[in-house]
């Protein structure tokens, strides 16, 4: 098969993550069967495909929340699967957002934002405030900052856990659906902050199921089916002539 | 809050009454309810009072009884059973019987039919009012027609109380409250530890935790205190008093028991929390005390205050053990009291002051439950 991102990776540019030869098991059950991906710096990483096909577990063995069962995890020329690593260090630098935004309920929007500013980075109170506000105006929310989750609608609260994750100053951000748990309504909203993300150089990998977003704004996608990467390349390449029939058919569904 | 619920649009509106309007027959139903169950017990009250206060004596019928003069409190036992032989008392029982009877079968015979919702339930409260009075008064007939003379000589003689009450009585309450309190205390702090170790994914930790909660759920705490103390005297030779080894034993098995309500709180809080939090790069620790613990508690704290009204009734069992008089908790004290007069009156005062404890923190338990989860349902909100 053509591997039009390995060439790119070819290029000499370090890539900022790279994952070679991913398997995962849960129980009997295996989820993940040999998946590679590199990424370089500024680019995004679409990944498609049907409801449990691995696409999630995909994005969660990236941060380590779930450990590969084989397979290696390098993030900025680190290998973060050794069993040595500072897996809490790493993470400071892979935000991550996710489909049920998992805002902490009992803190207020800032608050939600600085209490790892404070507690794993060690600013002191008013940086920490600080950079939190510059992050709720850069989602459109510092009018909000007082408010609890429960006060706020899930679009807002999405944006919120977007902030959450670009206070740390990660190098590397993962959107696990983002906008499936959000009504129909408050979907463009979340999408545009990502999309303004992305223009600003930020290298994302981005778990999704609108195509609308996938097309204009991945540098790659992949389709991920049956635990194995079916189908890899250019995001408006692959929309306007998809080569295997399982794209196919599920581009015929989704479209 | 009034901000996010007008931006929601929320419009705050009493909704319109529903319920209809009454009728005569349902009227009716739910009036002889009432009236009957006051007959009923409004009429024992009211008799009782009566009977006590008017400054009455020892009646013939009572000496035949063997309520002899130089029986302490005979006086009081005299009044309690003569008024629940006397004819008003009687007149009043069957009347409610009657009213009851009428009530339950006009209520029943006619809810069916009711139009409205207001004559419906007025129907219905009607025939439910009057079962609870015929039943009532049915118990009280029959113990009027037993040895009523028997049992409160023996149960209701608070007059024996004299000299135990209330200087004595207040200090044992005063030892119950410190034995669970110092006990539940001991109890949550071994519990938290307990609760950790039960959550750890390695079984090592989770082993011995787990061996702890199940022996001391799964032995009874009377031979625990036993047991315990004979071990620290013998096996140790540590001698410690019983009270001291009361606190140790309620918090040891109190905390097998608060172990299992922490580790069901934070299994309680949604995956998400906890993977939000280590995905900002927060150490597990971290995360416990900063994203989850702060939201488990809330849930805890209902289940621990059933917990500790349990112990204070549990106290009762260091009775097993010798306690000094300056350490008699009520259950102790009562046994002293009937032992030195043979009236076990004093065992009617331990429940009652069991009770002036228990039902404050019953009512209490409940009121933050309600809070709690309307409080919950204010965080859970909102969501897509």
């Amino acid at each position: 098969m053509i591997d039009p991102q390995a060439s790119a990776t070819a290029s000499g540019i370090e890539p900022l993550i790279r994952m070679e030869e991913i398997h995962k098991w849960f129980g009997d059950n295996h989820v993940l069967r040999g998946v590679d991906l590199a990424l370089e710096p500024g680019e995004v990483q679409v990944i498609i495909g049907p409801s449990g096909g691995g696409k999630s577990t995909l994005l969660r063995c990236t941060n380590l929340l779930e450990r590969p069962t084989l397979g290696r995890v390098w993030f900025e020329g680190q290998d973060i699967t050794d069993i040595r690593a500072d897996l809490d260090a790493v993470r400071t630098r892979m935000g991550m957002v996710f489909q049920q935004f998992n805002l902490f309920p009992h803190m207020t929007a800032i608050r939600n934002i600085t209490i790892a500013l404070e507690k794993v980075l060690n600013l002191k109170g008013n940086e920490a405030r600080d950079r939190a506000m510059e992050q709720l105006q850069h989602v459109g929310l510092e009018h909000k900052a007082d408010a609890f989750p429960g006060q706020l609608s899930g679009g807002q609260q999405q944006r919120v856990a977007i902030a959450r994750a670009l206070a740390m100053k990660p190098t590397l951000m993962l959107f696990d659906e983002v906008t499936s748990a959000l009504d129909p309504e408050l979907v463009g909203e979340v999408l545009e902050v990502m999309r303004q993300l992305a223009e600003e150089g930020m290298t994302m990998m981005v778990v999704t199921h609108e195509m609308g977003f996938a097309r204009e704004v991945g540098t790659w996608m992949m389709f991920v089916d049956g635990g194995v990467i079916a189908e890899r390349g250019r995001p408006k390449e692959m929309f306007a002539k998809p080569d295997t029939e399982r794209l196919q058919q599920f581009f015929s569904k989704v479209l | 809050m009034a901000t996010a619920e007008a931006e929601i649009g929320i419009v705050r509106e009493a909704p319109p009454d529903t319920r209809g309007r009454s009728s005569p027959v349902s009227a009716a139903a739910l009036w002889l309810g009432i009236a009957a169950i006051t007959f009923v017990l409004g009429g024992l009250i009211f008799v009782q009072l009566n009977y006590a206060l008017s400054g009455r004596v020892l009646t013939r019928d009572c000496i035949d009884l063997g309520l002899t003069p130089d029986i302490e409190g005979a006086v009081g036992v005299c009044n309690i059973v003569e008024g629940l032989a006397s004819s008003e008392m009687t007149t009043l029982l069957y009347g409610g019987i009657a009213l009851g009877l009428v009530a339950i079968v006009l209520g029943f015979a006619t809810y069916k039919r009711m139009d409205t919702i207001r004559r419906r339930e007025q129907a219905l409260t009607g025939a439910i009012l009057g079962i609870q009075a015929v039943v009532l008064a049915g118990v009280i007939l029959a113990f009027a027609g037993g040895n009523p003379d028997l049992f409160t000589k023996h149960f209701l003689n608070f007059a024996r109380l004299t000299g135990y009450f209330p200087g004595a009585f207040l200090k044992a309450l005063k030892n119950t409250v410190i034995l669970a309190f110092v006990g539940e205390v001991g109890g949550v702090i071994i519990g938290l530890v307990l609760s950790i170790m039960v959550l750890s994914k390695r079984r090592a930790a989770r082993a011995p935790a787990r061996a702890y909660i199940n022996f001391f759920r799964g032995t009874p705490l009377i031979w625990q205190l036993a047991t315990v103390y004979f071990l620290l005297l013998f096996g140790f030779n540590i001698k410690l008093s019983a009270f001291t080894v009361g606190v140790i034993v309620f918090s040891v098995n109190t905390g097998a028991y608060a172990a299992e309500v922490f580790r069901a709180g934070i299994q309680s809080i949604e995956r998400g929390q906890m993977e939000a939090a280590r995905s900002l790069g927060m150490t597990y620790f971290q995360a416990m005390r900063f994203a989850i613990v702060p939201q488990a508690v809330r849930r805890v704290i209902p289940p621990l205050m059933n917990e500790f009204v349990i112990l204070i009734k549990d106290t009762a069992l260091v009775i097993v053990l010798g306690l000094l008089e300056s350490e008699y908790e009520l259950f102790t004290w009562a046994r002293t009291g009937v032992s030195d007069t043979f009236n076990a009156t004093f065992y009617t005062a331990t429940a009652l002051g069991y009770l002036s404890i228990t039902l404050p923190l019953i009512y209490l338990v409940n009121k933050v439950e309600k809070r709690l989860r309307s409080g919950l349902v204010g965080i859970a909100g909102a969501g897509g």
